[in-house]
């Protein structure tokens, strides 16, 4: 079927829309997220999603209803399931309430849209997902963002600051990640301003309309910054900084939309840069190889490291990991490099 | 037992026709059981003197499948003829086809499928594979496409042949085309066409059965032609085609026809 194909990386077998959709909503500490359809999918997205967090050491509980849709709600429609769930999720009194529908409510046509914008007295937002009808991971997170943004108003009060988009919240570095961005920022006299989303809460959204730059996690994330940038007039920089010269050019990057002289800070982190990788000395030399991490090539990244440590790259050298998605930042290189010592000194 | 399932166009005449069957058959004796797989559950109405009788979905809608009984939705009509209505959601909500798909899986737990002949009546647009269901394995093996001599019609009927060839494919494929039954819709050089139609999909005419007005006024009496006029001309069409039916041996996989070739078949009848 070509009206939704799948993307290319649903291999990587990181569920569906609800699991992606999940992956924001459930970071709003105080909202509740419903998963419109059979309880199966519900369990089986929650479940996912709080192994990878046992995984990570931080389980929290999950706040997800489901609709709980049988075999009659198929047959006479699902609408009246999710106004019942909507009405007792509403009576927590929760920030919002997030409706993710699952594909077979694609399937028979519930408006999931028309029940949300009643009048339920809590906001309620339907996040374009249908389950793996409506694409993969990818697509419900971004959709997630997007639709999150509605609950920000249309009142743009620029105050300043940093706003992070899109953390990859299931992945493993995400607050070492976050503590890396900061330290690039600092160097700016920067600060970060909310994470979106991740550990906020529902009074927290509106926030979104007021930082002075957005920065998107990943390049995959642009249509959630282009539609930021329409509301909120906020210009955004499309990626966490990768590579040693990938985190000199986000610091130049983000001076420009900041309108402010990076000189300083550049020159700063070129000196934290040889200072890292004065510690790495001992790995000059090696012979190695390094396969690719996506595509056919070995991530330029990756190439630049390699030759900055001066080590060589040969077939029959010894394979080192790659981590997809690349580290994040000079620190970000660092560790990794610690791991390529392991695997050298083993 | 036979299992028959009538199919065509919306509107055509398949539930006038399969009430008038039961009817016929149940005169000659048979046990019949007739089920109407439409939401809109008026296949069986005039067996039962026009009274709408509670459906299978409407027992599930309820919650009550788990405690139901066969008294709570087959009925006892014309000469005995049992009566079930699928049933199923208000128009533009829910799905029609998985409600076809749980009343025959219902049915079947009562063990309610049995009888000299069982009829599915089906609704015209058979729009997804849940209205398909009474051509799987297991359930009717003969299938008679209901068409006039219009364009429309026999292109709907065209179309479900497609589906018998493709289900007949199948491993364990069992469904056959068992023949066509024409309902005139008054139209010049109509019989003819519709036997052409027959002939060019390798099937043949069971029997032509005229337009006539006693279907209508047997209809405002809430009765079938058979119980209503049963000495009428049409009552023994009717007749004849139970007979016709019941002896049927002829089951083919049909070859449907080209678009163009429906088109020009047509027009060798139906004057430009
Ligand atoms: N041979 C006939 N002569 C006169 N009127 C007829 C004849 N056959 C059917 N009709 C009339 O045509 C109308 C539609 O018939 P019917 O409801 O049986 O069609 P159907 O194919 O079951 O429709 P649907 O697809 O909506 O279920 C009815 O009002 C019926 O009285
Ligand atoms: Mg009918």
């Amino acid at each position: 079927m070509t009206l939704n194909p799948l993307p290319w990386s649903s291999f990587r077998l990181e569920g569906c829309t609800l699991t992606g959709g999940l992956s924001v909503t459930t970071e709003v500490t105080d909202g509740v997220t419903i998963i419109h359809g059979p309880a199966g999918c519900s369990q089986h997205n929650a479940s996912l999603i709080h192994a990878t967090l046992l995984d990570h050491d931080t389980p929290h509980l999950l706040r997800i209803h489901s609709s709980d849709l049988d075999e009659v709600g198929v047959i006479f429609g699902g609408e009246g399931a999710l106004a019942a769930c909507i009405r007792e999720a509403a009576a927590g009194d929760p920030s919002a309430i997030f409706v993710l529908s699952t594909c077979v409510v694609q399937t028979i046509g519930d408006d999931v849209g028309g029940v949300c914008r009643r009048d339920w007295g809590v906001p309620v937002i339907s996040i374009p997902s249908s389950g793996f009808l409506g694409g993969g991971f990818q697509d419900g997170m971004r959709n997630a963002l997007i639709a999150l943004g509605d609950l920000a108003g249309d009142r743009v009060e620029r105050e300043g600051g940093i706003t992070l988009v899109g953390e990859k919240n299931l992945e493993d570095d995400v607050e070492e990640n976050f503590r890396e961005v900061s330290r690039l920022l600092a160097l700016l006299g920067e600060k970060v301003r909310l994470r979106f989303v991740r550990g906020i809460r529902g009074a927290d959204i509106p926030e979104i309309s007021r930082g002075r730059l957005n920065i998107l996690r990943e390049p995959e994330l642009r249509a959630v910054g282009e539609s930021f940038a329409a509301r909120f007039g906020t210009p955004y920089l499309d990626s966490f900084p990768v590579g040693l010269s990938g985190s000199l050019r986000f610091i130049g990057e983000t001076a420009g939309f900041l309108g402010v002289d990076p000189a300083g800070a550049l020159e700063e982190e070129r000196a934290f840069q040889d200072e890292a990788l004065a510690g790495f000395e001992d790995l000059r030399g090696e012979r190695i190889s390094i396969g690719p991490s996506s595509g056919d090539t070995a991530d330029p990244f990756a190439i630049e490291l390699v030759s900055s440590l001066g080590l060589l790259l040969s077939e029959d050298g010894v394979p080192l990991p790659l981590p997809s998605p690349p580290p994040v930042g000079t620190g970000g290189l660092v560790r990794l490099l610690h791991r390529w010592r392991r695997v050298l000194h083993a | 037992m036979k299992q028959i399932a009538l199919y065509g166009k919306g509107g055509i005449g398949k539930s006038t026709t399969a009430a008038n069957l039961s009817a016929a058959l149940a005169e000659m004796g048979m046990d019949v059981l007739q089920i109407g797989c439409d939401p809109k559950r008026d296949s069986t109405r005039m067996l039962m003197h026009g009274s709408w009788i509670p459906t299978v979905l409407d027992q599930v809608r309820e919650g009550r499948e788990a405690s139901i009984t066969p008294d709570q939705i087959v009925f006892r009509g014309f000469r005995g003829v049992r009566c079930v209505e699928a049933g199923g959601p208000e128009p533009g909500v829910g799905c029609a086809g998985r409600g076809i798909i749980a009343t025959f899986q219902l049915l079947e737990r009562l063990d309610s499928l049995k009888g000299d002949v069982i009829l599915y009546d089906v609704l015209g647009d058979v729009v997804c594979g849940g209205f398909a269901m009474p051509m799987r394995e297991g359930y009717a093996q003969e299938v008679y496409l209901v068409t006039s001599g219009e364009l429309m019609s026999l292109y709907a009927a065209n179309n479900i042949c497609r589906a018998i060839a493709r289900l007949a494919g199948r491993v364990r494929g069992r469904c056959r085309l068992a023949g066509v039954i024409g309902n005139g819709a008054g139209q010049a050089r109509e019989e003819p066409l519709v036997r052409a139609f027959a002939d060019r999909i390798h099937s043949r005419l069971v029997t032509f059965i005229p337009r006539d007005p006693i279907v209508q006024r047997a209809e405002i009496n809430r009765m079938t032609v058979i119980e209503f006029a049963p000495d009428s001309a049409q009552a023994g069409v009717y007749r004849s085609l139970a007979k016709s039916i019941l002896e049927n041996r002829n089951l083919v996989i049909p070859t449907p026809l080209s678009m163009d070739d429906l088109e020009s078949l047509a027009m060798e009848f139906i004057p430009a």
